[in-house]
């Protein structure tokens, strides 16, 4: 009977085992996967090493996460340690107060933390981003030095520094000499523990960072929406990082103990060296190449779409004025709106009409000059210039275009069908469960406004809750699944049958899966146009007036558009490419001037409702 | 050793500031709505009332518990055996396998995340597993079963260290006076062994329930999009939507619904500790 | 006797990973019994003990239990239980709980539970104590919880692992009496495991001596405090004279010169033996009716008695002269440096060992800035050779030096047969400084003179010594002064009701059925 618990045991253990490090040895072995597929392996190859290594935001966010682990636990474990040891010989009253403010950021869960800070940050105008992140990860590392020092420190004999004292130690050699040493497990556990918890946050950084300074985990919420083996690359880098560090602790004591050379504290000399390895890591990484161009040591902070940038664009920008590019993500216009209404600076951004239209009324735009746009806006195809959200083009340059239509699998879906029903597709319960929303309140509420036939500007309150009434109807009796850019991928491997779709991305779709079609329905649909717009507290304008044109021009256009899929505003470009890469995909050359097609006008009260009654139907959804 | 009380100020000050301050941001956020540039606020409880009048929230808030529940339990059930069985090791092998253990949590949550997507999304090694003993295009991904095993994943190496610890440090010599006195190996266990690993299966717990009702990105990344729950709420009103006097009211909820159901865990505790006869 | 046997251990033994703990252990212990194993710690009594209680099993051999091999049983199904060294008394159960457990697990009906844990609680004088907390008890009050808990199960043999051990010595008397008075009232076996002999003394029926995995006597208190079979039981049972003797023939014994009667039989001829004297057996005489003479060397008073210790052999001594200069030391032009050193003897045995720190230490060479007061590094530089003779050795920094003497001696030793002693010392020089500064003179003394004394037979065995001299070291002054070293000789510890002066001459008595002799210890 001993035996059979000790195999249930072993069984147990294997598993959990297995399970452990399943994902990380998948992570492993996709990384060398020649293709785009994260479930089927075709081949070893390099290549997502490659576009790690050339892509600026992966390294920059692996630098910023190590940085920032260092910094703070160096900084939290020197206070942590420094504090544990005053509190030890302070009041009752102090070191209760204290241990209840530490508990804070330990019992509370880490989201609550999180907007904490984020809500100082703003509340007191500190400007969010490398520092921001910073201080919250020290804060939040602090209590758990503080709690692995403080046992240590109170099984110390209390007479300790005063013996050392009386032996004529001053009270800091009593401090350095006598108590640290007798307390350092507690202060590398502590340290250890710091580390852990600061390489690993999410949440925390989430909310405080700002400017486009990302740590790993951001960086992977941000792009994990769509297939990037490349994630899979950097992230066993960081594996191979971490593991070796740890080899290195965990092996170093025993290396010691068969070579016992000279005396010494093993664990301090492997800590040394751990960082002195992950500092010289570092800076092999990201060793700086200033070479004399005209922008040669400046920074430009873009903020863009997601997905919404070419492949080389941004290098050869950086190759051609030697300045760096960083560049921030957002998923939906709101998201950006409430960074940039928040006063959080950068020196570019990619909105969209209505949203261009909102900053512009809220003064939070600059005036373009002329003189320097007018070479750009003169390539655009007049599908994009002077339209009602910007008028003669003072404040934006258009960027991409396109519209909202559906993306349908051919060989489930008919033509017909689609020209029939129209929007009203998705709530044909023939396709239940077979069907993907864009998580958008703007691009629902415009399908499910066209499908009821009214105007998707509408202010009348009673066709937006009608609206509102015609996408519960959907969540609830279809079962849809609500997504963002997974649906790119999603659908170009077929997974569903239906999906409401920007053109662009629809683009790619057809492009990659030969069965896909887009249709965009006679109810009409929204056609928009994303813009480069400067803000008012842009810090480098002119490095921003330079990106507008470069993106512009024929070679940035074309990288943009052809990598992307999205439709180029360059009106070369976008005939070029409707001939060339993207021939015979109709999704790439949107609908022109058809009546019931309209563009999006901001509104804010009916922004506001809408946003609210989107997050209903999702709550819903997510009940149903 | 007085001579050092005066070492722990400045960290009083900061903690203050970085610690306390923003939970009384949260809090004073929560109960004003935002005026103009006479009145710049005024006093409300109606975000409160908004969340809690709104079934669809309640459902939410539920579900978030449920499923808490659902990964604490499940990290139970597979964390006390294995942590049992390694408190049996040898110690140098123990501490193998503390380390085996340990590895994974060392290396990024989302990064560890994200590698299942792969796994568990169609023709991933999960589904073509499944199909091999017969079940037929089972795709887990964007399921509650998918959120499951991320929050099972990212959380379960804190329950089996938290139980561990407390079995390896039990005093052997208790189990040996509870052979002695006529238990064997099953009654130790149920009488002995498992009442005082309690603690340390409360803090597991705690370690486990606390990130598992909040997390929002295993949701997001292994639910989907219409995979919601209080986390996501939370972060959509301050991210997306932008009502953060509501998200404020909704985290302060959390919180203090967090605070109640850890008192009621302790409380819990005590009694089985007691009443265990 | 009518006893019954009721466990026999068989050649029990025991490796760790090799190291071997038990060395092939026969015992016997019969029914209600209180049996003693004692040892220092490391003997593996408990051990034994744990692998009666069936927590470790023996590498080899048979523990019969009632005519049955126990040795690979579980504890659980043992019927014998233990008290375990720090109670291990289960934290998250009140004392009723802790009690109750072993009849819970036999699922007895709670009336019977009730009754026999609350008769338990009477044995142990805790009556209304039930529900306590046990971690908040005393350390007595967790001991009888613990006592109780064990023995409620009736069990027909009680394992008891140093449960006095982290009880202070009050308390501990008090157990002693309290544990004896359990077990006279239940009638059962007590097998009681301490390194304390009087823990074993007071207690015991049957006491078994162990070391280093072996036993060395089983017996009754009474039979082991006067019979001890070696040296090792009699020292380690209670404050003896032990001295090394020869038996010249049955029933005569000499020692220290003197040919004693004795009872004992059955040794060889001239066969050397340990011999042991209780103190509380020597009677102290007027010198004439003296077996032995001695004098009074000290006299402490005990509460009952005074202990009186009685030189009959002299000590050895051996007097060195001590050369006391001025000042030793010389300054660098500049002043910057200042270097002193001493001449010193040297024992030609010892050169083999002798290097340049080792003289620095002999000649106490130093350097130093008078300034600062920082320490600077010597270097030395000698003509010394493995010859006797008169060396010089020059010690010097970078900016002065000093040149010393080392006189190369026989060193001298003076032998003590008949103590079994040899001492041997070096003359010495110093300055009046350093003499003046020393804080603790006589371990100076001892020190600088290099003075050692040994045993003859055992030449790492070192032997205390004492100083004289007749100097005032507040007050002296360049000159050379005796300093004599000695030791104590034989000395007899003498347990007596009576005073007697300090230096005064005794005879010592005793009858010849007080004398013990033992084997030599093998090694």
């Amino acid at each position: 009977m001993k035996k059979e618990k000790r195999i249930f045991g072993k069984i147990m253990m294997a598993l959990v085992t297995i399970f452990f490090y399943l994902p990380i040895i998948f992570m492993i072995v996709f990384s060398f996967n020649d293709s785009k597929s994260l479930t089927h392996f075709t081949g070893f190859s390099l290549r997502w090493y490659q576009t790690m290594l050339k892509s600026h935001d992966m390294m920059e966010s692996l630098y910023v996460t190590i940085a920032i682990a260092l910094l703070a636990t160096i900084i939290a474990t020197i206070v942590g340690t420094i504090t544990a040891i005053g509190l030890s010989s302070s009041k009752k009253i102090l070191r209760k107060l204290v241990t209840q403010i530490n508990d804070f950021p330990l019992m509370n869960p880490d989201i609550v933390t999180a907007i904490g800070l984020m809500l100082l940050f703003i509340t007191f105008k500190v400007e969010k981003g490398f520092v921001t992140m910073l201080l919250a990860h020290i804060a939040f590392c602090i209590p758990y030095v503080i709690l692995s020092v403080t046992p240590k420190i109170r099984s110390l004999d209390p007479n300790l520094a005063d013996a050392a004292m009386d032996l004529g130690a001053t009270p800091t050699q009593a401090l350095v000499k006598v108590i640290i040493p007798q307390i350092m497990p507690g202060i590398i556990s502590g340290a250890l523990i710091a580390f852990t918890m600061s390489f690993d946050d999410f949440i925390i950084s989430y909310f405080t960072t700002g400017k486009g300074v990302k740590n790993l985990s951001i960086m992977v919420y941000t792009m994990s929406k769509r297939v990037k083996p490349s994630i899979n690359a950097i992230s066993t880098l960081v594996v191979v990082l971490i593991t070796g560090a740890l080899l290195i602790l965990n092996l170093w004591p025993m290396y010691r103990e068969k070579h016992p050379k000279k005396p010494g504290n093993n664990k301090k000399t492997a800590i040394v060296s751990v960082i002195v390895v992950c500092v010289i890591a570092c800076l092999v990484f990201f060793k700086d190449s200033t070479t004399e161009k005209p922008y040669a040591g400046q920074t430009l902070h873009i903020y863009n779409w997601g997905e919404y940038t070419g492949e080389n664009i941004i290098s050869d920008f950086e190759e051609k004025t030697g300045a760096k590019v960083v560049m921030d993500n957002f998923d939906s216009n709101e998201q950006m709106y409430i960074k940039v209404a928040n006063n959080e600076s950068y020196d570019l951004l990619v909105p969209s009409d209505y949203m261009i239209e909102r900053l512009i009324q809220e003064d939070l735009l600059m005036e373009l000059d002329k003189e320097r746009v007018q070479d750009a806006l003169d390539l655009c195809v007049d599908d994009t210039v002077n339209l009602s959200y910007d008028p003669g083009n003072k404040y934006s340059v258009p960027y991409f275009w396109g519209s909202v239509g559906i993306v349908y699998d051919k060989t489930k879906v008919s033509e017909a069908e689609l020209e029939q029903q129209g929007w009203n597709i998705f709530l044909n319960e023939k396709y239940k469960g077979d069907i993907y929303l864009y998580d958008s309140e703007r691009d629902s509420f415009m399908m499910a406004l066209k499908a009821l036939g009214y105007s998707m500007n509408t202010t009348d309150e009673t066709e937006i809750q009608e609206a509102y009434n015609w996408l519960v109807q959907c969540v609830q009796t279809m079962e849809p699944e609500i997504v963002t850019d997974e649906i790119i991928d999603n659908m170009a491997q077929a997974r569903k049958s239906i999906g409401l779709i920007y053109s662009g991305d629809a683009a790619y779709i057809m492009s990659e899966n030969e069965n896909m079609g887009y249709y965009e329905p006679k109810q009409g649909t929204n056609i928009w146009c994303d813009g480069m717009v400067i803000p008012k507290n842009a810090k480098n304008v002119d490095l921003a007036y330079e990106y507008i044109n470069f993106a512009t021009e024929y070679d940035g256009a074309y990288d943009n558009s052809s990598y992307v899929g999205y439709s180029s505003s360059n009106e070369e470009v976008l005939y070029n490419l409707a001939q060339g890469d993207y021939e015979g995909i109709n999704a790439y050359l949107p609908r022109s001037g058809y009546a019931k097609d309209e563009h999006f006008k901001y509104n804010e009260t009916t922004k506001k409702i809408m946003s609210d009654l989107w997050s209903r139907v999702k709550i819903v959804a997510s009940n149903s | 050793m007085k001579k050092f009380s005066k070492l722990a100020y400045p960290y009083i000050i900061w903690a203050l500031l970085m610690l306390l301050l923003p939970m009384l941001l949260i809090g004073f956020y929560s109960i004003i709505r935002p005026g103009n540039d006479i009145v710049p606020f005024t006093m409300t409880l109606e975000y409160y009332k908004k969340f809690f009048t709104d079934k669809d929230f309640l459902l939410v808030l539920y579900r978030s518990i449920v499923i808490a529940v659902k990964t604490t339990i499940i990290c139970l059930l597979i964390g006390y055996p294995v942590a049992y069985f390694i408190s049996r090791c040898k110690e140098k092998i123990q501490n193998i396998l503390i380390l085996c253990i340990t590895l994974p949590t060392w290396i990024n949550m989302l990064v560890r995340t994200y590698a299942w997507i792969g796994i568990l999304s169609k023709g991933g090694l999960v589904s073509t597993i499944l199909a091999f003993f017969g079940f037929e295009d089972v795709e887990l991904l964007y399921t509650e079963t998918a959120v499951l095993i991320g929050m099972v994943y990212n959380f379960l190496p804190f329950m089996i260290l938290q139980i561990n610890t407390s079995l390896s440090k039990m005093d052997k010599s208790l189990l040996e006076a509870s052979s002695d006195l006529g238990a064997d190996k099953k009654q130790t266990f149920i009488r002995v062994v498992f009442p005082l690993s309690l603690p340390g299966v409360v803090s597991g717990i705690t370690l486990v329930f606390l990130p598992a009702v909040s997390s929002f990105f295993i949701p997001k990344l292994l639910g989907g999009g219409e995979f919601f729950l209080i986390g996501n709420v939370i972060e959509n009103q301050f991210i997306t939507v932008g009502e953060w006097n509501f998200g404020s009211a909704i985290a302060i909820i959390m919180a203090f619904l967090m605070m109640f159901l850890m008192m009621l865990v302790r409380k819990l505790e005590n009694r089985t500790a007691q009443k265990e006869d | 006797m009518e006893k019954k046997k009721i466990i026999e251990f068989k050649n029990i033994t025991k490796d760790f990973d090799g190291q071997v703990v038990l060395k092939g252990i026969d015992l016997d212990i019969y029914e209600n019994e209180f049996v003693t194993l004692l040892g220092p710690s490391g003997c593996g009594k408990t051990t034994l003990l744990r692998i009666l209680g069936g927590f470790i099993e023996p590498s080899g051999g048979q523990v019969i239990f009632d005519g049955q091999d126990i040795a690979k049983l579980p504890p659980y199904k043992r019927e014998l239980n233990t008290v375990f060294q720090k109670y291990a008394l289960f934290p998250h159960m009140n004392v009723y709980d802790n009690i109750a457990f072993g009849l819970k697990i036999k699922k007895m009906s709670k009336d019977v539970i009730d009754q026999k844990v609350m008769k338990m609680l009477k044995l142990i004088g805790l009556e209304g104590y039930e529900k306590k907390n046990v971690t908040l008890m005393s350390g007595g009050q967790q001991q009888r919880v613990a006592i109780a808990r064990a023995l409620v199960n009736e069990p027909s043999v009680l394992l008891l692992d140093e449960p006095l051990g982290a009880l202070d010595l009050k308390l501990r008397k008090e157990m002693q009496y309290e544990l004896k008075r359990i077990q006279q009232e239940v009638g059962i076996t007590f097998i009681f495991v301490t390194h304390d002999q009087e823990e074993a003394l007071t207690m015991s029926d049957k006491i078994v001596i162990m070391k280093d995995g072996e036993i060395q006597q089983v017996g009754s208190p009474e039979d082991i405090y006067n019979e001890p079979v070696n040296r090792y039981v009699a020292s380690f049972i209670g404050e003896s004279n032990i001295l090394p003797a020869v038996m010249l023939e049955d029933k005569k014994v000499r020692f220290d010169d003197i040919t004693f009667d004795c009872v004992d039989v059955g040794y060889k001829e001239n066969e050397n033996v340990d011999v042991i004297i209780r103190p509380e057996d020597i009677d102290i005489v007027p010198v004439e009716q003296g077996k032995m003479t001695g004098t009074v060397e000290s006299v402490l008073f005990k509460g009952v008695h005074y202990e009186v210790m009685v030189e009959t052999v002299p000590g050895t001594h051996v007097t060195v002269n001590m050369h006391v200069r001025k000042h030793n030391e010389v300054t660098s032009e500049d002043g910057h440096e200042k270097i002193s050193a001493n001449d010193f003897y040297l024992d030609i045995e010892d050169m083999k060992d002798i290097d340049d720190k080792e003289i620095i230490a002999r000649a106490d060479a130093q350097a130093w800035n008078p300034q600062s007061d920082e320490y600077l590094s010597i270097k030395v530089e000698t003509n010394l050779k493995e010859e006797l003779g008169e060396y010089s050795v020059t010690f010097s920094t970078g900016k002065t030096s000093i040149t010393r003497k080392i006189w190369v001696i026989d060193q001298r030793v003076i032998k003590n047969k008949k103590a079994n002693e040899a001492i041997s010392a070096f003359n010495f020089f110093k300055t009046v400084d350093e003499i003046k500064e020393s804080m603790a003179l006589d371990t100076d003394l001892k020190l600088w003179a290099n003075a050692q004394a040994w045993k003859l037979n055992d030449e790492n065995q070192a032997v205390d010594l004492s100083v004289d001299y007749d100097f005032d070291e507040e007050n002296i002054k360049e000159g050379v002064y005796k300093v004599t070293f000695w030791t104590t000789g034989r000395v007899f510890k003498i347990h007596t009701t009576d005073y007697v002066e300090e230096g005064k001459e005794v005879g010592l008595t005793f009858f010849p059925e007080d004398i013990h002799v033992m084997e030599k210890m093998g090694f």
